[in-house]
């Protein structure tokens, strides 16, 4: 849940970029750390495998800047995609004020996607979150790979994006797609946390 | 200079105080989610987050594996290192769940900062105050031409 503090008039909310494995959440806020400026980010903290594999989260803390006059700062986490990490990935679900879903565009990986997003709603829902009410957007990551291996993100939306969430498609090693995701999700995030203060 | 920074006020004092005692290098008060309330020590803003982060997953794992042993909330974890100490406490204030992540060094002891960590939530609970309600409104309506020039020179490009 977003911390709002009057006084010092400062904001932070709590991002977290969910998906399969391997479908390129790390990767994400790789790029973002490389592209954001030193004074602007904190240490990218990754708690990995050997091998590299996320075990429990990555983590990533930006400042925004002032957005109607409060100080703005994000703190972006990935979750560990491979299955049986669930009670981790849960854990990392709590407090998100946004969620950055992430396919694998592969069409080998369809199931993979449509059990992670199954996921996702079943976590959430143990946390009670209401996921309807949930900014959520969808990243089709891995679109730079050859045509005849991957679904077009309009297929995607046919089988993953049935709340007809905002949807992008991205090659994150590159950064396609990454900061239009970002931003999308970051809008949807402070909009709620303005409706849900003023209502 | 080390610094003492609250973004809940009332949670300043009792946390200066127990630095003064306990002889604690670093102390960090969070939500159970990471957000941080209070913070001592640490030099930049962005830094102390990941140490929250870090801190709010060894709570929620900790707590997770207690509750499937069905025990108790856990208080408190320690790790005695070479040079320093580190001290994870959870404990309840009358504006909710908070952690408390104390790193101290030879200056003080576990014991010393166990003892004036229960001084700290006696204050915090006595220094609580009631809900105030917040102004209606947090963010301007057009805040999205904030958001888009803050992201803007953020990644250094047009969005």
């Amino acid at each position: 849940m977003s911390l709002v503090n009057f006084t010092t008039r400062e904001i932070t909310c709590k991002l977290v970029y969910y998906g399969p494995g391997r479908s390129g959440k790390t990767t994400n806020l790789q790029y973002i750390y490389q592209r954001v400026p030193e004074d602007r980010r904190g240490r990218m903290v990754s708690l990995a495998t050997q091998t590299d594999r996320t075990l429990f989260f990555d983590f990533l803390p930006i400042e925004l800047g002032a957005i109607s006059g409060f100080k703005t700062r994000f703190q972006l986490y990935t979750v560990p995609g491979q299955v049986y990490y669930n009670a981790t990935r849960k854990l990392v679900l709590q407090g998100a004020d946004g969620v950055v879903f992430v396919a694998d565009s592969q069409a080998r990986q369809l199931d993979e996607n449509i059990e992670s997003m199954q996921n996702l709603h079943a976590n959430l829902l143990e946390h009670g979150i209401d996921v309807r009410t949930l900014p959520v957007v969808l990243q089709y990551n891995k679109q730079d790979l050859p045509a005849d291996l991957v679904l077009t993100p309009v297929e995607l939306d046919e089988a993953i994006n049935f709340r007809t969430w905002p949807s992008f498609a991205a090659d994150a090693l590159k950064g396609k797609g990454v900061f239009e995701t970002l931003r999308a999700l970051s809008e949807r995030v402070l909009r709620r946390l303005s409706e849900a203060e003023s209502a | 200079m080390t610094t003492t920074r609250a973004v809940e006020p009332w949670t300043l004092e009792p946390l200066r105080r127990f630095v003064a005692e306990a002889g604690a290098r670093l102390a960090l008060l969070t939500t159970p989610a990471g957000q941080v309330i209070a913070q001592h020590g640490f030099t930049r803003a962005v830094d102390v987050m990941a140490a929250a982060a870090l801190g709010a997953a060894i709570a929620a794992s900790t707590a997770e594996i207690n509750r499937m042993l069905d025990e108790p909330k856990f208080r408190a974890l320690t790790h005695q290192g070479v040079r320093h100490g580190i001290f994870l406490a959870n404990f309840e204030t009358p504006r909710g769940s908070m952690l408390a992540l104390v790193v101290y060094g030879a200056g003080s002891s576990i014991g010393l900062v166990q003892l004036f960590m229960e001084d700290l939530v006696r204050e915090l609970a006595a220094a609580a105050p009631v809900r105030e309600a917040q102004p209606r409104t947090v963010l301007a309506a057009d805040f999205e031409r904030d958001l888009n020039q803050s992201l803007a020179s953020l990644f250094g490009r047009e969005i």
